[in-house]
């Protein structure tokens, strides 16, 4: 699993932009908002998007896992308990990645 | 590996802090180079000043409108031409300069008199033309002109213009980048919203950070059209000022240089809810990217798929041919911020050459975590980097091209290494697909001109009988 989730990083943290917007929450909206997404696509769901941010979620989340899927075959096996699993693991690295443990002096700054 | 003191900077012990070189298994959380930061006395930096990351970067890319800069000539004459950002209606913006042009008695006595008669001269000059941004520059802050008062009256006066200001002298901050802040949070204060335009297609969106370098804009114009996406406003590629006036009318903001102008995406966001999404617009595999992720918000995936698979066609052959001649190549990126992460990777998927080192003049800690989670190990991640730094990364790292400006291109031609113009492109545009073909192609015209290498030649020494390898072969 650990090996597994840490695929899943490595991806993330080479291509998507979204983990590195300008404050600490906005980081964790778009971290929650498109892992959230990809947990309901990668379990079979077809995810609702209703409000704006949910449709731009959903956008996001489509593409990374199309991806996850061609580079990571290993995932089209999974149910929805391991995928909940991993898409946990993959939120927590993140968070400690560009969140909690990131220096960038500007990440809490009440403006932009 | 930890952060890096280099032999040049063994008297300014400071600069460890700026310079990472990347090693297995490490990440930005323990070793992020400190950005956005003063320049430490005792290097010489490639930085611009706050006022000219305003004008040079973002307002003067405007089609429309005039650009009134209150300070002495320099502050104008520094500011202009050194981009290359074509408009679709003649290249006003590049044609002309305005400066209020302060002289020692305006400094004595108050310039606010000359500023006025200056606005009014150059909109009686140019009377087709009705909008204006004004600037502050160092002088005229110090002496504490009042320029929103003056363009206040001539507002008055002139019903009929439109006049924006922008209150960021040279010393309000570390680099340029402080420019982009101050020109996108005024804006949004005191301009969006303030104008509606037609809505005539039921996909919309900003496409917030492109400057239409060499055609950048235009060419990306021609893929929102054939998705029949309506472009509300460019910030500012080929735009107007009455197009920005109306972003607030978006479903979406596109984001693609998230350093300058992802201030006003956040503002938009935070107080419209429109929703801001990055791309990088530079690289096959990126455009493609984006291309879906805009499709998939609107819910019009098929004609994004016909769009990507009509561009591949068209274009990933050419990309291809030189992908096979460039694989390998060793690229130094010194550039502004954003090109090193948006760069990095795309290279290295798109055409298989390895970024060895990269400087950011005004990136900050953002820009830093994402090149150094894209780039390679053994690179070298440079914050404000100055000319010694640049001589002593060569040397470790020998390059075999250089992406950055015509004054360090200048420089690195010195020892015989080519140089590309990675801020205003050689012969772009670069954004794109077919502007990613560009860039294959003048990257090779870099790399394999035997020129660089002739130059090198004493000819009253022996003259080696064989050019190198890859020059042989291309020729
Ligand atoms: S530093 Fe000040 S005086 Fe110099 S160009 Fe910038 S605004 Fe003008």
């Amino acid at each position: 699993m650990e090996e597994k989730i840490e695929d899943l990083y490595g991806y993330v943290q080479e291509r998507c932009l979204w983990q590195f917007f300008s404050r600490t929450w906005d980081r964790q909206e778009n971290i929650d908002g498109v892992l959230g997404k990809a947990e309901q696509i990668l379990s079979g769901q077809q995810p609702t998007n209703e409000t704006p941010l949910e449709k731009l979620h959903y956008a996001d989340a489509v593409i990374m896992v199309k991806d996850f899927r061609e580079r990571f075959p290993w995932i089209r096996e999974c149910g929805a308990a391991e995928v909940k699993q991993l898409m946990d693991g993959l939120k927590t690295r993140l968070v400690e990645t560009v969140i909690t443990k990131s220096t960038n002096r500007e990440l809490s700054h009440h403006l932009y | 590996m930890p952060m890096v003191l280099l032999e040049c900077d063994k008297d300014i012990p400071e600069r460890r802090k700026h310079i990472y070189l990347k090693a297995p298994n490490e990440d930005s959380r323990e070793f992020l180079p400190i950005a956005n930061a003063a320049t430490i006395p005792g290097t010489l930096s490639e930085r611009g000043c706050a006022f000219c990351g305003a004008k040079l970067v973002i307002g003067g890319v405007l089609k429309d409108t005039i650009q009134m800069i209150h300070g002495p000539l320099g502050c104008a004459y520094d500011t202009w031409h050194t981009k290359r950002y074509p408009t679709d209606n003649g290249h006003f913006n590049m044609k002309y300069v305005w400066s209020t042009d302060m002289k020692e008695s305006h400094v004595v006595f108050g310039g606010e008199k000359r500023l006025e008669q200056s606005i009014h001269e150059a909109f009686n000059e140019m009377p087709e033309i009705k909008r204006m941004i004004v600037y502050t520059t160092c002088p005229t802050a110090l002496i504490g002109d009042d320029i929103k008062a003056v363009v206040k009256k001539v507002m008055k006066e002139r019903p009929d213009v439109d006049i924006f200001t922008v209150e960021c002298p040279g010393f309000a901050g570390v680099s340029q980048s402080k420019g982009h802040h101050v020109l996108n949070i005024g804006w949004i204060n005191e301009k969006v919203e303030t104008l509606e335009k037609e809505i005539t297609s039921p996909y919309t969106m900003n496409f917030i950070g492109d400057f239409n370098i060499q055609g950048d804009t235009q060419l990306l114009q021609t893929y929102w059209d054939r998705l029949g996406i309506q472009v509300i406003a460019h910030f500012t590629g080929n735009g107007t000022y009455d197009d920005l006036r109306c972003m607030h009318q978006a479903q979406l903001n596109v984001v693609n240089c998230a350093r300058s102008s992802g201030y006003i995406a956040n503002e938009l966001k935070k107080r419209y809810g429109i929703p801001r999404l990055d791309i990088d617009s530079w690289g096959f595999n990126y455009m493609a990217e984006g291309i879906r992720k805009i499709c998939a918000f609107f819910g019009i995936e098929d004609k994004g798929e016909a769009l990507i698979a009509d561009e591949y066609a068209k274009w990933k052959p050419k990309l291809d041919w030189y992908k096979e001649r460039l694989k390998g190549t060793k690229m130094a990126i010194w550039t502004g911020g954003p090109r090193l992460w948006h760069w990095t990777k795309s290279v290295e998927d798109d055409l298989g050459i390895k970024v060895v080192a990269m400087s950011s003049k005004f990136g900050h800690e953002e820009d830093f975590e994402k090149v150094i989670a894209r780039g390679q190990e053994g690179t070298y991640y440079i914050d404000d980097g100055n000319e010694l730094e640049f001589f002593e990364i060569i040397d470790r790292v020998k390059p075999d091209v250089i992406f950055t400006g015509p004054r360090v291109g200048e420089l690195v031609k010195k020892l015989h290494i080519p140089y590309v113009n990675g801020h205003a492109y050689h012969n772009g545009p670069y954004m794109g697909f077919e502007g990613f073909v560009n860039l294959a192609r003048d990257t090779y015209n870099a790399v394999y001109n035997p020129l660089a290498h002739l130059a090198g030649i004493d000819i009253r020494n022996e003259i080696p009988a064989q050019l190198p390898e890859r020059i042989r072969e291309a020729a």
